[in-house]
């Protein structure tokens, strides 16, 4: 390959697939106490036989269809073997002759296409944990299934290979193939720099996606300052270093061979249909589409579609209430909520009739934003009619003069520094007086009323 | 036999208990002379149940009350199973091979391990791990047994109770002792029997099978183990057609005759004994049809081996002193303890077998050996199946020769021990079903004639083996 750019970056993402069971025994994927989901199968013990989870290969059909890939026609599996105390085979079943999906892309913000080159799945190995004095082993994470996804040498800087990664997990959440929240994303990454000619160092260990600009400045730094070999190093996160592990003469040989326990599995275009057909419209499309078609703003848009179930629950607003208003209620009402709860939407009492019922008493001036904001919090919590909850509660908007004229002159009595301040000029006191008079009218005072109030008042 | 002896079993007309007992002892004689059983289960607890279904009028299954050894390299659960090899010393599965449940859900009473060589290395026996006897033949204590299946055919000739063996075959395992033994060994179609539960030399070879004294006694056993098993995704969804009892009815039947296995290499009485068995079915209606099958006569052995051992030295690579089986005093770095373990508990064939599947497919060699070795084996499955066109049996001896004593195979390279193997290996690269009979003797040692029948055609060689005897 011939290069020109200054810094040459390819990835190499594991990311576990959020199966119910492991890629080859029935054993559950959530256990927590260590060595507890286990079985004869993840343990590698004699006579016990691999057979295939197919929920783990439609997942990563899944993957690999939503980044454009091609499938192959048969799925085989190898052997990839070496010994470490974590690998109860000492071999790991991986994909190794043919991926299951094969040349696919990611396009980034700035236009450039980075190619995938292949999407397979394989099998993870244990956990080793350390201890003091030793090291215990956990395999309660042996065989759950992986897919591994490596890119082509197509990055050119570590904020691009942020931005892969981040796009690719905002696709994997999408396809409801990953847990978000839960899932650990590893990548490897293969980096060059032009001063060094290009010589190839391979980084291993990098976990998150916040992780990988981090570790590639790093390493450009240092390969711009030090000699550069073929080698392979690991991350160290802790320490922000990249440390030695083996030059690239003494790599190992994993000595692969078809996996004779497992059968060629057929791949029917109609399979590869099904799968395609339960793709929902990936983020980018959505926000895109929402931007041309429903006007809305450009930041709403993406972080909206960035979260499919509350992008489903945005489509269903939009559809009966104004949707750049809904965008932005959306956005920075039940998004926010979510994050500040750290909740998925459908851990919430949010429901589209009652949000669209909310929004339009606000759109059509019945209550204030502020009440608007108060009813979203309760909604997250529990079902009930916004309608009926302003009546009970009395917290319709009030724009009558006459009604708000006594709070404002208490507000003009009760603070004199601020309207003094107002007078010799500062327009932010005017807001702190509004303020107070929604304060005394427990938020149903229509603003832009209370506002020529008092600008009439204080003349 | 076996059936008439069930029969009477399940009407209670057999003490089970006394038979049990009865088993035992005479297993653990012949083993003080022979050398045939490795772990013991517990018969008689078994039979004491069996005993009561029968008083209470529930007995089923049609291994009621048969005794069955299973072959060390098939998980019996709770019974130590160690294919033979150190490494494996105080492994007690925990769960059935699927063969063996089969054999328990018919009624069947697992008496014991039986020696082999270790996992499967080898076709005398003498490699058995370190630590585990040598298994010795049942006619001629100075000669072996054959194997790997060695204690499996021992132990079927000498047993004089109802007795039915689970063996297992990678290159010839099964047919190579039963002919040196004089017992009948079934192998049937790759994948027609769950391999789970078996310990994997080369997945892509290994079979279980079946030895009794006679043909329809292991029939029915394989009969009985063969099918589906969503347990073994390489397992055959193929109805299974009942096996035994089939007719020994041959007329019009094509038996071909293959050229390269009557060479000037086989010892002349074992020629003579087969040609005549051969020249007695055309007297009965069979049609004798000479062919030639050089892909597989000559090329067979070096695909077997590489592919075996290719496969082998990445089985054996989870033997580590780490989970299960032997281990050491913890010391050194996870890979220094790794190889002292393996250095010291497994046999010197069984390292040689991961040596050279090792080379065979690291980078740069791998084409030229695996890749080339599974090519040659499909070249080879396609030339049975253009010669399975023209006959429906295949005939040879099993063995080119009688069984030789222990000083005879000292003299013997390792090559030339694989060498032994060129008359079974080739139906067992491809996958084919063969049988092995008792058919004749030399000099008072069996000689066996081995039968051989296209892919899931297990009725034929039967229909064969019936005919002859």
């Amino acid at each position: 390959m011939h290069f020109t750019e200054n810094v040459i970056i390819g990835l190499e993402i594991h990311v576990q697939l959020n199966t119910q069971t492991k890629l080859f025994c029935s054993c559950p994927t959530n256990a927590s106490e260590p060595n507890t989901a286990i079985c004869p199968t993840c343990l590698g013990h004699p006579g016990s036989k691999p057979v295939l989870n197919e929920k783990a290969l439609e997942f990563a059909a899944k993957l690999a269809l939503a980044l454009g890939c091609t499938i192959a026609p048969t799925v085989t599996f190898s052997r990839k073997t070496y010994f470490y105390p974590d690998l109860p085979k000492n071999f790991q079943t991986t994909q190794y002759e043919v991926p299951l999906g094969s040349n696919g892309a990611i396009v980034l913000d700035n236009g450039k296409v980075i190619h995938i080159q292949r999407v397979h799945v394989e099998e993870d190995p244990g956990a080793l944990i350390h201890e003091a004095a030793s090291v215990l082993i956990d395999y309660n994470r042996s065989g759950i299934p992986l897919c591994e996804i490596v890119t082509a040498p197509d990055m050119n800087s570590p904020a691009e290979a942020r931005e892969f990664l981040k796009k690719l997990l905002n696709i994997l959440g999408y396809l409801g193939v990953y847990d978000v929240n839960n899932g650990v994303v590893k990548a490897d990454a293969n980096i060059s720099i032009k001063e060094r000619n290009y010589t190839r160092v391979e980084l291993k260990n990098i976990t998150g996606f916040k992780e990988i600009e981090r570790a590639l400045q790093y390493e450009i730094e240092r390969q711009k300052q030090n000699e550069v070999k073929l080698e392979t190093r690991g991350w160290n996160a802790e320490k922000g270093v990249s440390i030695f592990m083996r030059s690239k003469e003494t790599e190992e040989d994993y000595g692969y061979i078809v996996e004779p326990d497992l059968p060629v599995f057929e791949i029917s275009s109609e399979w590869v249909r099904s799968v395609q057909q339960s793709i929902p419209e990936l983020a980018e499309q959505r926000a895109a589409r929402w931007i041309k078609d429903l006007s809305v703003d450009k930041d709403d848009a993406r972080i909206i579609a960035a979260n499919l179930d509350v992008a489903v629950l945005f489509e269903t607003i939009a559809k009966q209430c104004e949707p750049i208003f809904s965008a932005r209620w959306v956005r920075r009402e039940v998004l926010r909520i979510l994050n500040d709860e750290r909740k998925e939407l459908k851990e919430t009492a949010f429901e589209s009739s009652s949000l669209i019922k909310l929004f339009k008493l606000i759109l059509e001036k019945k209550i204030t934003d502020r009440i608007g904001q108060r009813i979203i919090e309760q909604l997250a919590t529990k079902k009930f009619l916004p309608a009926a909850y302003v009546k009970e509660n009395n917290l319709a908007m009030v724009a009558d003069e006459g009604a708000l004229k006594n709070a404002c002159k208490n507000a003009i009595k009760n603070n004199p520094k601020a309207v003094e301040d107002y007078k010799k000029g500062e327009e932010k006191s005017l807001m702190f007086l509004i303020g107070q008079v929604m304060r005394a009218t427990k938020g149903t005072a229509a603003p832009n009323v209370v506002k020529e109030l008092l600008k009439g008042l204080l003349k | 036999m076996i059936k008439q002896y069930v029969e009477s079993a399940k009407k209670g007309a057999v003490d089970l208990l006394e038979q049990a007992h009865k088993a035992l002892e005479e297993t653990q004689k012949i083993n003080k002379e022979y050398r045939y059983s490795a772990a013991f289960a517990d018969p008689v607890a078994q039979a004491e149940k069996l005993q009561q279904q029968a008083k209470d009028g529930k007995a089923k299954g049609r291994l009621f009350g048969v005794f069955v050894s299973v072959k060390d390299n098939i998980c019996v659960k709770g019974i130590e199973s160690t294919a033979s090899s150190a490494i494996l010393k105080g492994y007690k599965p925990v769960f059935n091979a699927t063969a063996v449940q089969k054999c328990i859900d018919e009624g069947a009473i697992i008496l014991c391990k039986t020696v082999q060589d270790e996992f499967g290395f080898g076709g005398f026996s003498v490699n058995t791990g370190k630590g585990i006897e040598k298994p010795l033949n049942p006619i001629d204590r100075k000669r072996t047994c054959g194997g790997s299946s060695g204690g499996a055919a021992g132990l079927t000739k000498k047993a004089t109770f109802p007795h039915l063996a689970l063996a297992e075959s990678t290159g010839g395992s099964i047919a190579n002792p039963a002919s040196f033994c004089g017992v009948a060994g079934l192998t049937p179609t790759y994948s027609r029997v769950s391999r789970y539960g078996l310990i994997d030399y080369a997945n892509s070879l290994d079979k279980i099978g079946t030895m009794a004294l006679n043909v329809n006694d292991a029939a029915l056993l394989l009969e009985i183990i063969s099918g589906h098993d969503p347990k073994d995704s390489t397992c055959s969804q193929l109805p299974v057609p009942s096996m035994a009892d089939v007719p020994g009815v041959i007329s019009g039947l094509r038996i071909g005759i293959v050229k390269e296995a009557f060479n000037e290499q086989m010892d002349n009485n074992v020629r003579k004994t087969i040609l005549e068995a051969v020249y007695k079915l055309e007297q009965i209606g069979a049609r004798r049809i000479e062919l030639s099958l050089p892909l597989s006569m000559n090329y067979g052995l070096s695909s077997y081996y590489t592919l075996a051992m290719t496969e082998a030295s990445t089985n054996l690579a989870k033997y580590c002193g780490l989970r299960y089986g032997a281990s050491e005093q913890l010391s050194g770095t996870y890979n220094e303890y790794f190889s002292r373990v393996r250095t010291s508990q497994l046999g010197d064939e069984a390292k040689r077998r991961i040596l050279l599947g090792t080379f065979a497919r690291m980078a740069g060699h791998r084409d030229a050996f695996y890749t080339k070795a599974a090519q040659v084996r499909t070249k080879i499955i396609q030339e049975y199946h253009m010669a399975f066109k023209n006959v429906d049996v295949l005939i040879t001896p099993t063995m080119p020769l009688v069984a030789p004593t222990f000083e005879e195979l000292k003299q013997l390279t390792p090559l030339q021990h694989y060498m032994m193997d060129i008359l079974t290996v080739p139906a067992n690269l491809a996958g084919l079903p063969h049988i092995s009979l008792p058919c004749g003797e030399s000099n008072k040692l069996p000689i066996g004639i081995m039968i051989t029948a296209n892919h899931f055609q297990e009725q034929k060689m039967l229909q064969v083996s019936n005919a002859l005897h």
